[in-house]
């Protein structure tokens, strides 16, 4: 048999063991079996697989801009889940705040996340930005710079921007619409309370990242066995409702430009 | 691909109740179909594009109408919320008896009335004729097969038992005891420690079944758990009735115990049914009946007078059983006489009923300790043996054994009664 395909990932969550084990069980049966191994962070996750320690890297945005960053251009996204495409950020503020739309954010405390989270604090700072308002100058930020190293991944600091905007500590916030639209559905937030005012363009979000030295072998074997992954099988399902995706599709290097540019203006990539 | 659906909100927003609104009509539609929601809630332009792309559906735009509504197209995924393997259909309604009464009898009607031949463990705990989602874990139920469980008559068992529950504290008349003889209570408290203990064992042998036992056979769990009330309450009574003259609980005897133990110890529901109830619990109806024509008093009468009624029951039960599993099938005829010959094996060393309550059954038939009263006394024990060995062999031909079989099973049962 060949070498089972050494893929990494973030251990952002307790549950990141029990997807990745469910992956490798799935995987068990094609022709490429899995292995996996966890990170603590994504710094340590894009070194690794500078050093080949890792072949496939489960990577944020931020990781991937990162890494095609330091590769030149030449990386690959290879697929992404459903949830991935299309990304957006949201300015939630308070109905009685006046705040409608970025432009109105002069003179307000506006609540961020982790300062390495893509759609909770790089995406829509730098939107701002272009809108003409400036954190520090414009408006203050208050920033929650939770679990930095995991890109926003465990969204702790999602939710601490929804409640200073809830009890008034901010006028508004900013907040990935994947954590918006799940507290909305589990009626985590009081809708009378704080609204959406505006959606950031959308822009794609993780993906399976793979270097030039993959060879097209394996990461066809690879990607062929995410799309064999049905969500009407129960086993695939367990591990795709843990993942929040309902199937995988092909990556796609495009609506990460945004992406860049930002991490550029912020120093986070040369 | 079915016309768009449209799903009209009012001001509401995905906190306050759209998304209910909108999953049933997600629900109805198929995967590429278009569902309209229209609300006047400004905040759903933000909203419901973010809730669409986490739930597998695509939001694929909005006009602004008048009076600020504004109409949300969205185009349904393939994802289904719920992974069913169908829906389910508008069933039979069930018929009222007398135009009253939602009777037992009578709930067979639609998709709940077909009784599995062989239930699925992975069904769980869900009722049966219901829609289970696939997924869900396969449950530890033993007793999934319909032969094994079954019984025809077990409905109107059931509504027996439930028209027909007492309360053994209130429904006694424990005050009309009036005065019995030393001796005569003293064999009334042996009587009724005998009772209690092989009460005992009609309660836990079926409670040990109870949970391998596949729900969709749920007629048969929920006459066993009228069974389990009942014994709960017979050991109650005869508690009572032991300790309402100071005489209390008396002897257990080593014979007895290990008698009842060996029912404990079956591991088959139908080997187990019949031993407990086609078997013990029947003598016990002949043994009751003789405690209640010889009683010294009324409350001992009352008291085992009821239980029997009860007991009548639990013995239709385990008689309606082993007819269902014996039907056309020798093999299985077979099977219960095997397991009647290894309870025999398991307990060759006893030879006759316990000394103990031979002695006080004895007594209260002779009602005296008189050498004549007692000469009558042994000879009517001896007159119940010979009753509890004729009425068995009835019971045994009517539950489907040969006259033959029937002799030989009767012959073989425990001299401990139960």
């Amino acid at each position: 048999m060949e070498q089972p395909l050494r893929l990494g990932a973030v251990a952002y969550d307790p549950k990141a063991v029990t997807i990745w084990e469910l992956a490798r069980d799935f995987f068990r049966s094609r022709p490429l079996p899995l292995d996996f191994v966890l990170f603590s962070n994504y710094e340590s996750q894009v070194d690794a697989h500078f050093d080949g320690f890792i072949e496939i890297a489960w990577n944020t945005p931020v990781a991937w801009v990162k890494a095609q960053s330091r590769a030149n251009g030449t990386a690959r996204a290879l697929a992404m889940r459903d949830v991935d495409v299309a990304f957006t950020s949201k300015l939630i503020a308070r109905s009685d705040s006046g705040v409608s739309s970025p432009s109105d954010l002069e003179g307000k405390t506006v609540a961020i996340g982790s300062r390495d989270s893509a759609q909770a604090a790089i995406l829509p700072v730098h939107y701002f930005a272009q809108a003409g308002m400036a954190e520090g100058r414009d408006y203050t930020g208050l920033r929650f710079d939770l679990d930095v190293g995991k890109h926003g991944d465990t969204g702790t600091s999602e939710l601490e921007v929804v409640k200073a905007v809830s009890d008034g500590r901010a006028a508004a916030g900013v907040v990935g619409d994947a954590t918006w639209a799940k507290l909305l559905s589990e009626k985590g937030v009081d809708g009378n309370r704080v609204k959406a005012v505006w959606t950031s363009p959308p822009f794609h979000h993780c993906n399976f990242t793979a270097l030039p030295s993959l060879s097209a072998e394996r990461a066809q074997a690879f990607v062929d066995g995410l799309m064999a992954m049905d969500y009407a099988d129960p086993l695939a399902r367990t591990l795709m409702d843990l993942e929040g995706l309902k199937k995988w599709v092909a990556g796609s290097t495009e609506r990460y430009a945004d992406l860049a540019d930002a991490m550029r203006a912020q120093g986070m990539i040369p | 691909m079915n016309p768009p659906s449209e799903v009209e909100v009012g001001d509401l927003d995905l906190t306050s109740g759209l998304l209910l609104l909108l999953n049933r009509a997600l629900d109805q539609a198929k995967p590429g179909d278009e569902v309209v929601v229209t609300g006047t809630d400004a905040s759903l332009i933000h909203d419901l594009p973010a809730w669409c792309r986490i739930s597998g559906h695509e939001y694929s735009g909005s006009t602004a109408g008048e009076a600020g509504r504004t109409r949300h197209r969205i185009r349904r995924g393939e994802a289904e919320r719920l992974n069913l393997p169908g829906r389910v259909e508008w069933g039979a309604p069930l018929t009222l008896r007398g135009g009253k009464e939602a009777d037992t009898r009578d709930w067979f009607v639609g998709r709940s009335a077909a009784i599995p031949e062989a239930a699925d463990p992975s069904t769980g705990f869900a009722p049966r004729g219901g829609m289970v989602e696939r997924g869900a874990p396969a449950y530890p139920f033993t007793l999934t097969e319909r032969d094994r469980v079954w019984a025809a008559e077990v409905a109107d068992l059931y509504e027996q038992a439930t028209a027909n529950q007492w309360d053994a504290s209130r429904d006694v008349a424990w005050d009309r005891r009036g005065d019995v003889p030393r001796e005569l209570e003293q064999a009334v408290c042996q009587v009724m420690t005998f009772l209690v203990e092989n009460e005992f064992s009609a309660l836990y042998v079926p409670a040990k079944f109870v949970p391998r036992i596949h729900p969709h056979f749920q007629e048969v769990v929920m006459f066993l758990a009228t069974q389990i009330v009942d014994e709960a309450r017979h050991v109650e009574a005869f508690t009572k009735r032991a300790l309402l003259g100071g005489g209390g609980i008396q002897y257990s005897v080593a014979s007895t115990q290990l008698s009842l133990k060996s029912l404990m110890d079956q591991e088959e529901f139908t080997q187990a049914s019949f031993l407990l109830s086609v078997l013990g619990e029947g003598t016990f109806l002949d043994l009751l009946r003789f405690i209640e024509t010889n009683a010294p008093d009324p409350v001992t009468a009352e008291v085992v007078r009821r239980a029997r009624v009860d007991e009548a029951r639990h013995v239709n039960f385990g008689t309606a059983h082993v007819r269902y599993f014996l039907r056309g099938n020798p093999n299985h005829a077979e099977e219960l006489m095997r397991a009647a010959r290894a309870r025999r094996e398991t307990l060759q060393t006893i030879a006759a009923p316990s000394p103990l309550v031979q002695d006080a059954l004895a007594v209260l038939a002779a009602r005296s300790l008189s050498p004549g009263a007692i000469r009558s006394g042994v000879s009517a024990v001896k007159g119940l043996m010979g009753e509890m060995h004729e009425n068995r062999v009835k019971r045994l031909v009517s539950a489907g054994f040969t006259p033959d079989q029937s002799e030989e099973l009767s012959t073989m049962h425990t001299p401990n009664f139960m």
